[in-house]
């Protein structure tokens, strides 16, 4: 059954059909969750006893900074798929999700600089965390800008989950030896990881803007993938008949 | 049986080997562009003595890594060009002696000479002499590394750019480039440097097997 499922969802004619069902709920539950986790964080949570108004901005900085490692993992995990079972589908997956994870990781990164002037009175601090962040987006910079060297999809796609692959591989190496390198450089000049934890009435919106996001990564992957399909298939019979029967 | 395999391994290197000593330019210009790079944080930054052998870790790691780089699209872009790729995987030897080798040449052209020239840098920057040891060891498996991730990016971008493959092979050697200036800084403060070779070590265990293999997967995309 599920098997059967998957198998289905790998032919780009059906996963078609199948998001156009799927799309307006996703649409719908992504803005509501996303609407009111920001307002109830930006509006009406309580003002930090230290930080005051500014803090505010987590509700951004911290969903986008989670989305843009966990939509390399995902990117990753498509990659292994397209490289052992040559599923066109994941391919098309792995490039519909490169430019939301990269402008995912580059809001981290602006936003975390934005939040940094006032609280630590510096834009940048070579931190662990900012670093391997920085070296996050430069990844994802790699991996965009192979996938648009090769003219040939379907090869560029196999390129760029190979590369992916290491970069799974790799990551969680690059972040020890960011946290190793700092300790050995200089140590600890401030503690963020440390922070007192949060009360509940900051935390639950934080909970629904991060649940927001990710709906919202669903949404936009979605509607890249539906139009990553089109383009390719373009010569289809099936998109002919979709896009008003030309052919 | 076991033997075919070193003896197709040891043509191949022989082969490539009589090609590299051939033309002097392959293992003469990264060790001089080695050199030139070292050369101008001096001139860049002043030649106060402190100052220099403070920053030679680094120095010297920034310039291993981009002059293991500079040749790094020729590992197999003249075979491939003239068909010897071709000839290679139709030959029923197994496709990742091929890349094997082909990564042992690119460390014997590029990374043997850098390691040669690193004693010269260390000179120049004034490292003190109780850290030639360590800088050799982290060069040597550090280099190694960088060879290995240099064919996939070589492999990745064939036909592509040279400036394509740096970009692709850059953000992953970070930990190479870290480990490798701290080896080098934690002997200039006499402080354990073992656990940080360890880890190169692993790094390059884990890197011979898997990244031959999708190197070898990323070259077949250029026969499908």
């Amino acid at each position: 059954m599920i098997k059967k499922w998957l198998i289905e969802m790998g032919s780009p004619p059906l996963f078609y059909k199948w998001s156009t069902k799927i799309l307006p709920w996703l649409f719908i539950s992504a803005i509501l969750i996303l609407g009111i986790g920001l307002f109830w964080g930006l509006l009406f949570a309580p003002t930090d006893y230290k930080q005051g108004d500014v803090y505010r901005i987590l509700y951004i900085h911290v969903p986008s900074a989670i989305l843009g490692q966990s939509i390399f993992m995902f990117m990753a995990f498509c990659g292994f798929i397209n490289v052992i079972w040559r599923a066109k589908i994941s391919g098309m997956m792995l490039k519909s999700a490169a430019p939301i994870g990269v402008s995912f990781t580059l809001l981290a990164l602006v936003t975390g600089s934005i939040w940094g002037k006032p609280t630590w009175g510096t834009w940048w601090v070579w931190d662990a965390r900012l670093t391997s962040t920085l070296i996050l987006f430069f990844i994802y910079a790699a991996l965009i800008g192979l996938h648009s060297t090769i003219d040939d999809k379907t090869k560029a796609d196999r390129a760029v989950s190979i590369l992916s692959i290491v970069g799974l591989a790799i990551i969680p190496v690059i972040k020890k030896s960011v946290d190793w390198w700092q300790t050995l450089h200089q140590p600890s000049t401030f503690t963020i990881t440390s922070s007192p934890s949060m009360s509940p009435d900051m935390y639950q919106p934080l909970l629904l803007c991060l649940i927001g996001f990710y709906l919202f990564f669903a949404l936009l992957l979605t509607l890249n993938l539906r139009n990553e399909i089109l383009e390719r298939e373009r010569t289809k019979n099936w998109v002919k008949q979709l896009l008003g029967g030309v052919g | 049986m076991h033997s075919s395999l070193f003896d197709s391994l040891s043509i191949i290197l022989k082969r490539d080997l009589m090609i590299a000593f051939r033309r002097s330019s392959t293992y003469i210009t990264p060790l001089i562009f080695f050199l030139i790079v070292v050369t101008f944080f001096p001139l860049a930054l002043g030649p106060q003595e402190s100052l220099l052998s403070s920053l030679a870790p680094g120095v010297i790691w920034i310039a291993a890594l981009l002059a293991s780089l500079l040749a790094v699209e020729t590992i197999f872009s003249e075979d491939f060009r003239d068909g010897t790729l071709d000839d290679f995987f139709i030959s029923l030897e197994p496709s990742f002696i091929l890349v094997f080798a082909k990564v042992m040449i690119h460390w014997l052209i590029t990374g043997l000479p850098i390691l040669v020239a690193s004693s010269i840098a260390a000179i120049i920057l004034y490292l003190p002499l109780d850290s030639f040891i360590p800088m050799l060891l982290s060069l040597l498996l550090g280099t190694s590394f960088m060879s290995l991730l240099g064919a996939l990016g070589a492999a990745l971008a064939l036909g592509k750019s040279a400036i394509l493959s740096a970009i692709i092979v850059l953000p992953f050697s970070v930990p190479t480039l870290l480990m490798g200036t701290s080896v080098i800084t934690s002997s200039l403060n006499n402080q354990d440097f073992s656990g940080f070779l360890m880890i190169m070590g692993a790094m390059l265990a884990l890197g011979i097997p898997g990244l031959c293999l999708l190197t070898v997967e990323a070259l077949l995309l250029n026969y499908e």
